[in-house]
């Protein structure tokens, strides 16, 4: 194999399979590294054989906390995302974000090739006549170049700075949510400019000022870990979670407690904390002064909370140790976003946190914030940029179009963009050379200080990007490979380095023929650091393990900067005189909008409203009683700015002043699933002007009615249980005492075991009991066989959805679109049912229950008995088998099914959800549904028997943990455990007997092979 | 004997009966034509709708999961309930000796016939993939696949294709001595079709006797499916476990009211059939007095079956019950719960008035409220019982009919109106030999006979 790559010739082909071959070396055995077209086997590599998968190790481009990622190949073709589990942001975990980044690979709406703006329409151009235009312009634009770059770090953005540096320009690192308050209050507190890591799973008590830490915030995937990891129910301890904001955001409805406060005051909050806490350490040292006049009545006034409660949380905090707060959400970002981040530095540094939980020295990757950009934007205004570099990055579309960069943009004389697809700024650019996605190209990221996480392609190019494909003649053996053009495959790196070479130059340091040429060298350099030896060894196991991944440097906590003297709460001032505040906030999937091409984070319901495909309005309660409008009515929000129009929402967890809207919808390109979709939250606010940061939070509005009506889309039903017990909880206490959620209701209830029985209702029960175990002995027919089961554990379980996006990708389960939707047919096998508890007329805050809810593979099942046909049926396995082959589409399962998770095929989804390449995706191990046929969740049994084939192959038994469905696979909390119920080592046997357990609907004797786990509510009362 | 009305005594000789009845069988007026292309359109429109299901799937139809099974199943109970009216009048009164029957019987016995087969259709029309309903038949094949006898669907097969088998034998074999006689009147190529019908029918004692046996014997095989054909479609939902319609009452409840909905259906034909028919004196406000009995009596047994469901309901304490019975009136379809209760439950409790029973405009107007408040009553059980079960997050996707459901429904109509006119144009809608028999003199055997 290392002649292959030593071999200049073959070279060109190695973004193809076997390019990768040092990371299927490890993974699944050496490569040949010959392969010439990846579907017909006219040549078939030897890490390839077909219905077995080959994982390449890589990393998720979808955010900048750059995950790692397994990517799963079968037959050349990328069909599924997995965390890596040695990465140390996400060990092991994944996103729906993340898991979506292959509809992004797969997008039908991708760019083919490169495109000329040519009587103001883009049309396709060769890609020499692209990179030679490139070159043209760069060098006719002398030293009036720049670029702008996302925020990920690694060495494409090392050879894009110089590269720019190069031509005499710079390149300006924008990312819509940058977090820019935080590293201001860093530089300003600590007196360092680093973005630090946070340990949630230290903490023991954790406050969030307004920073949705579970989906939008810093790096949500380790940040989701570490909240299971304290904030899951455990040995008897749980951390308590407090959330402050004006809505109650994914994160705000896992807190323990959520108190509405009124937008703006975090700041006043978190330092009349500071002030409680270092009076229970006994003083504050420099700042206790200035921290005296934070008073919970002052804070009391500002939030409109009880200085009471302020007073207690705060206590409880001080009382925790470590505890952790945190601030610096985007959906509270607003003017003074970085005093809030400044309080909340000094009430971490007052609370002993600063090394504990925060952890300086990890190094987040930045963006160089909006000051960074206005300082371009003057630039290309006063027509000192000539050629402008867009590269991973919208700002056309992330940035208030108040902004106006748009405008900025039309100035440039040349403007080239690396999208993917045609996204607005692309609209507005003259030359669009398209990247390959990170799955089909070479690079590494740097996401924490110290780590190298690598991506390499794990599959030829969807879509050839560049001139023919090589030739080969075929002699049934080995291809013989003819001479090939000089440029297959390539990335924008490849397009820098190549137009570097026509240029000459300053640019003639760019001597790497190759971009992975390139990246070997930078890696050269790191070779050493890591002991040594050969290059070549250390590469491929760097490519085998997906980077390299040092223990975390342990870096002196800084203190609170000398310079510190005062911290200061304002309040932040609001554009306009509107009644409510607005508060746009980034949504769960689609981020600042990039994920609104992908039809899995469509159709995965927003975690907290449950709505899928469109965008809409979030009004309080009251607020909606007092404009007399309800769900589904179209309003229109009027800022100083503009104004935009929605249906209405109503959730009770939002503050009255408030109406709140996702961002990332409202997109006027970025393909087909996108375009015209919603509308931009983006368009009320005001341009940031000489704002170090887009403040989100910042004009308010009024509302008009319309009088129009536009259903909206969610998936909620009834929200309320209506005393069934579907998602049970039980108070800490008495989980902590070991108590079942029967014990826990009957203590609650004052009730005595026994008591609320008479001696012939117990009888009774206790003999059917005896009968029901009697006829489970006859009916047991395989002992010998393992027993499939699952227990969820809703102590753990965020509601964060991305087991659902994993079931999508292993499943091949359609995406059925707005309309159909609307009708209650989406097909997702797991749903997260999000019950509220409280609210409304009870008094009581409100609180959210999230329930995956998916075939509970009853040993009982209700479904079985009335198929006319037998497609659905018992495995001896314990599963709950459905065949798709032998039903007719009489849906009585679905009728007789009480945890309504079977999911029937009314149209040909199978037709309309895949448009080409989207198919490519498609999971050859399971049968894609035709119309007609009833469907649900298999526990993955494709895994199942592929796991028991390989340990037969092996002789040996499946080892416990060895596999996993997706949905356990990828939760990010593992909230999910999967295994066999049989073997009473295994962890979900032993989980099963856990005191919380209990099944749902388990009156009508059902008996679920999965097991959920209760809720563990630590709140106020605990 | 009250064949014709209590006290009445024919006056008709064998001829005037037969002459009268063939008469039906004339060249139609324009209103029947109007009325079979009616008939023959509506079918045309639903047979259009399955083409279009047919290709792309059941989408189409206003199912909003869970509600999965909807309109065509409520239509399916629909049909196949009318039919039990038939076979009761035909076959059991025809048991119990209850003469009044003779000049309806035909009628309703030809509307259960093409009442099953519009109801048969039905199981394939809905399913997700029709073109392979005949896995539901346990049919010897290769892969050695047989149907799940445990699953009511299978019971289902078994009963419609039962009833179906036995209800059309016992048309056709009553409708032997008729042909005979129709064949005797008609000519050219007429005559040859009629009299291979007639199968060889001569009117010897013999085969009067042979006839008379068979027929008794016809009647006590129908009798039973009265009964069971509609207990196993009651099954189809009693052995799920879907609140509402998982009840020991459902059974009788649903015999009670197949019968009460046939009987509304035979109103809504014979009240404008016989005056098309011009039949007047043959089936007369005595028929329609003893049907409107018939249907008050079944009236008050839905009655008490709608109380009882309730009643159990609120007993069980099991809370899903009461959820879906609090549901049915109070909840989002209310309008369907009360159609339901008013057309059954209440509009029939109007036929204790003789004057109402007797008075033929107003017995039209309640047989159509009839119709309407059975097919809702279906609908209410299966639509809304299925909208609200266990799981209150799949709730609230209220089913939206849609053109496809309409279209079915009315080509369901089409169909069934299509055969009904064409066999009233081709076969004696009255049975001649029965009116026959009732004419006192000559005798055929002295002081002998049968049931005369």
């Amino acid at each position: 194999m290392s002649d292959d790559i030593q071999n200049p010739d073959r070279r060109k082909f190695l973004t193809v399979l076997g390019a990768a071959g040092g990371g299927a070396l490890a993974l699944s055995g050496c490569s040949s590294g010959r392969a010439e077209k990846l579907i017909p086997y006219l040549v078939q590599s030897e890490d390839q054989v077909p219905g077995v998968p080959t994982w390449y190790a890589g990393t998720c481009t979808e955010c900048a906390s750059a995950c790692g990622v397994h990517v799963k190949t079968r037959e050349g073709r990328a069909i599924k995302v997995e965390g890596n589990p040695e990465h140390p942001v996400n060990r092991g975990k994944l996103c729906a974000r993340g898991q979506a980044s292959l509809q992004a690979l797969y997008n039908p709406d991708r760019v083919r090739g490169p495109m000329l703006r040519s009587g103001g329409a883009l049309k396709p151009i060769t890609w020499d006549d692209a990179i030679a235009r490139l070159a043209a312009e760069v060098g006719k634009a002398g030293r009036r170049v720049a670029a702008i770059s996302g925020a990920g770090r690694g060495t494409f953005s090392d050879l894009l700075a110089e590269w720019i540096g190069a031509a005499g320009g710079r390149v300006t690192r924008y990312e819509a949510f940058d977090h820019e308050p935080l590293r201001i209050a860093n530089r300003q507190v600590f007196g360092t400019d680093e973005l630090p890591a946070h340990d949630f799973g230290k903490a023991q008590y954790i406050v969030s000022f307004g920073a949705d830490f579970l989906d939008t915030w810093l790096s949500p995937m380790a940040n989701q870990r570490g909240f299971a990891e304290s904030h899951g129910f455990a040995d008897g301890r749980m951390s308590k979670h407090v959330y402050f904001g004006p809505r109650a955001s994914l994160t705000g409805l896992n807190a323990d407690e959520w108190h509405a406060i009124t937008p703006g005051s975090e700041a006043a909050l978190a330092l009349a904390f500071a002030n409680v806490v270092a009076g229970a350490a006994g003083g504050a040292g420099a700042l206790g002064g200035s921290l005296a006049a934070y008073t919970p009545e002052m804070a009391a006034k500002e939030t409109g909370l009880p200085a009471a409660t302020i007073v207690r949380l705060a206590r409880e905090f001080a009382a925790a140790k470590p505890s952790l707060a945190v601030a610096g959400g985007i959906a509270s970002q607003h003017r003074n976003a970085a005093e809030v981040c400044a309080a909340v530095n000094v009430l971490n540094a007052v609370a002993g946190n600063v090394g504990q939980t925060v952890l300086f020295g990890a190094d987040l990757p930045v963006a160089d914030g909006y000051q960074a950009m206005a300082e371009l934007m003057a630039a290309m205004d006063a027509g000192q940029v000539g050629v402008l570099l867009v590269h991973e990055s919208n700002p056309v579309f992330t940035l208030p179009a108040s902004a106006g960069f748009a405008a900025r943009l039309r100035k440039v004389p040349f403007k080239v963009s690396t999208s993917l697809v045609h996204d607005e700024t692309t609209e507005l650019c003259d030359l669009l050379i398209p990247n390959l996605h990170a799955f089909e190209r070479w690079d590494d990221a740097r996401p924490l200080a110290g780590v190298y996480s690598l991506m390499q392609p794990v599959m030829e190019p969807v879509f050839p990007t560049m001139g023919t494909v090589p030739k080969a003649t075929h002699t049934g053996m080995v291809g013989t490979w003819t001479d090939a053009p000089a440029t297959v495959g390539v990335s924008t790196g490849d397009v820098l380095l190549q137009a570097g070479r026509k240029l000459g130059g300053a640019f003639a340091r760019f001597t790497a023929p190759t971009f992975q040429d390139y990246l070997k060298t930078a890696w050269q350099g790191l070779a050493p650091e890591q002991g040594g030896g050969a290059f070549d060894d250390f590469w491929r196991a760097a490519l085998a393990r997906g980077g390299v991944f040092p223990e975390r440097p342990a870096t002196p906590a800084p203190g609170v900067a000398a310079s510190l003297t005062s911290v200061t709460y304002t309040k932040p001032a609001f554009d306009g005189d509107g009644e409510w505040v607005f508060a746009p906030y980034p949504h769960s999937f689609l981020y600042d909008g990039r994920g609104a091409n992908r039809p899995w984070l469509l159709e995965n319901p927003d975690p907290v409203t449950k709505i899928t495909w469109d965008s809409w309005i979030e009004v309080s309660p009251a607020t909606a009683a007092r404009l007399d409008v309800r769900r589904g009515e179209v309003i229109r929000l009027v800022s100083p700015h503009g104004s935009v129009t929605g249906p209405v929402w109503i959730h009770e967890g939002l503050h009255d002043g408030v109406v709140a809207m996702p961002i990332g919808f409202g997109h006027t390109a970025y393909g087909r699933y996108a375009t015209g979709r919603g509308a931009n939250a983006l368009d009320l606010l005001g341009a940031p002007g000489n704002a170090p940061f887009v403040s989100y939070l910042s004009t308010r509005v009024r509302i008009e009615k319309l009088n129009t009506w536009k259903p909206v889309a969610t998936t909620e039903g009834t929200p309320r249980q209506l005393g069934r017990g579907l998602a049970e909880a039980m108070p800490f206490a008495a989980a902590a005492k070991g108590l079942t959620v029967r014990e826990a209701y009957l203590e609650a209830a004052g009730v005595h075991e026994g008591e609320e029985h008479t001696t012939t209702e117990v009888k009774a029960i206790r003999g059917w009991r005896q009968d029901q175990i009697e006829m489970r002995k006859l009916g047991d027919y395989a002992v010998a066989q393992p027993s499939w089961g699952m227990s969820i554990d809703l102590a753990k379980c965020t509601g964060c959805s991305a087991c659902v996006t994993a079931c999508y990708a292993e499943n091949n389960i359609p995406t059925v679109g707005y309309d159909e939707v609307l009708r209650g047919r989406e097909m997702s096998w797991m749903r997260i049912e999000r019950y509220w508890e409280g609210g409304g007329d009870t008094g009581a805050p409100i609180q959210a229950r999230f329930v995956p809810m998916l075939c509970q593979h009853c040993e009982n099942a209700p479904c079985e008995p009335v198929c006319p046909v037998y497609a659905a049926y018992h495995t001896a396995d314990g599963l709950n088998g459905q065949v798709y082959n032998r039903c007719v589409g009489t849906r009585y399962c679905g009728n007789n099914c009480p945890y309504k998770v079977r999911y029937f095929n009314w149209y040909k989804y199978n037709q309309t959800a895949f448009p080409e390449p989207l198919d490519l995706q498609l999971n050859p191990d399971v049968t894609v549904r035709a119309r007609g046929v009833m469907e649900k969740c298999t526990m993955c049994v494709q895994r199942i028997r592929r796991a028991q084939h390989e340990a037969r192959l092996e002789d040996r038994p499946i080892r416990d943990g060895e596999f996993m469905t997706a949905c356990a696979q990828s939760c990010p909390s593992n909230a999910i455990v999967f295994g066999d119920a049989r073997d009473p080592e295994s962890r979900v046997a032993r989980l099963r007997q856990d005191p919380r357990g209990y099944h749902i609907l388990e009156e009508t004797n059902t008996r679920p092979a999965i097991t959920y786990l209760a809720e563990v509510l630590h709140g106020a009362e605990a | 004997m009250a064949v014709i009305a209590p006290n009445f005594t024919i006056t008709q000789t064998h001829a005037d009966v037969t002459r009268d009845v063939i008469a039906t069988l004339e060249r139609p007026n324009r209103g029947y034509y109007l009325a079979l292309f009616g008939a023959v359109g509506l079918f045309l429109i639903g047979l259009v709708t399955f083409v279009v299901l047919l290709h792309d799937g059941l989408g189409h139809a206003g199912y909003t999961p869970p509600v999965m099974w909807a309109v065509y199943i409520t239509t399916f109970v629909f049909w196949v309930g009318i039919g039990h009216a038939g076979t009761l009048i035909s076959a059991i009164l025809y048991l119990f000796r209850s003469p009044w029957r003779t000049a309806v019987y035909r009628a309703t016995e030809a509307m259960t016939v093409f009442a099953v087969m519009t109801a048969g259709l039905f199981p394939i029309i809905h399913i997700g993939r029709q073109w392979v309903f005949y896995w539901l038949l346990p049919y010897p094949n290769q892969r050695y696949l047989w149907p799940n006898f445990k699953s009511p669907l299978m019971w289902d097969v078994f009963a419609i294709s039962t009833y179906l088998t036995v209800s059309t034998t016992f048309l056709i074999f009553g409708l032997i001595p008729d042909v005979a006689a129709v064949r005797d009147k008609a000519t050219g190529w007429r005559k040859f079709i009629y009299g291979q019908l007639s199968l060889g029918w001569q009117g010897t004692d013999t085969q009067w006797r042979h006839y008379s046996r068979a027929y008794l014997y016809l009647a006590a095989l129908a009798t039973p499916l009265v009964l069971s054909v509609h207990s196993v479609v009651s099954w189809d939902f009693a052995s799920s476990i879907v609140p509402g319609w998982h009840g020991t009452i459902f059974a009788p409840y649903f015999v009670a009211g197949a019968i009460y909905s046939g009987i509304g259906m035979v109103l809504t034909l014979l009240i404008p059939l016989r005056k098309a028919l011009r039949l007047e004196h043959m089936i007369t406000e005595y028929h329609f007095d003893n049907l409107a009995k018939l249907t008050l009596l079944t009236g008050c047994i839905l009655f008490y079956a709608y109380s009882m469901e309730y009643f159990v309901a609120w007993y069980s304490g099991n809370t899903f019950e009461q959820t879906t019975f609090y549901l049915r009136p109070f909840g989002p379809d209310w309008w369907a719960g009360w159609a339901m209760i008013t057309c059954n439950a209440f509009v029939s409790q109007l036929l204790w008035f003789r004057k109402i029973r007797t008075n033929l405009t107003a017995l039209f107007v309640i047989s159509i409220f009839i119709n309407i408040g059975m097919w809702f009553e279906r609908y209410v059980i299966i639509a809304s019982s299925l909208a609200n079960d266990y799981m209150p997050w799949a709730w609230d996707h209220r089913l939206n009919p849609t053109w496809a459901d309409w279209g079915i429904l009315a080509g369901s109509f089409g169909w069934f109106g299509m055969y009904f006119l064409l066999f009233a144009r081709t076969f004696p809608i009255v049975a001649i030999q029965e009116i026959k028999e009732m004419i006192p003199l000559p005798r055929r055997r002295a002081g002998g006979g049968h049931h005369s």
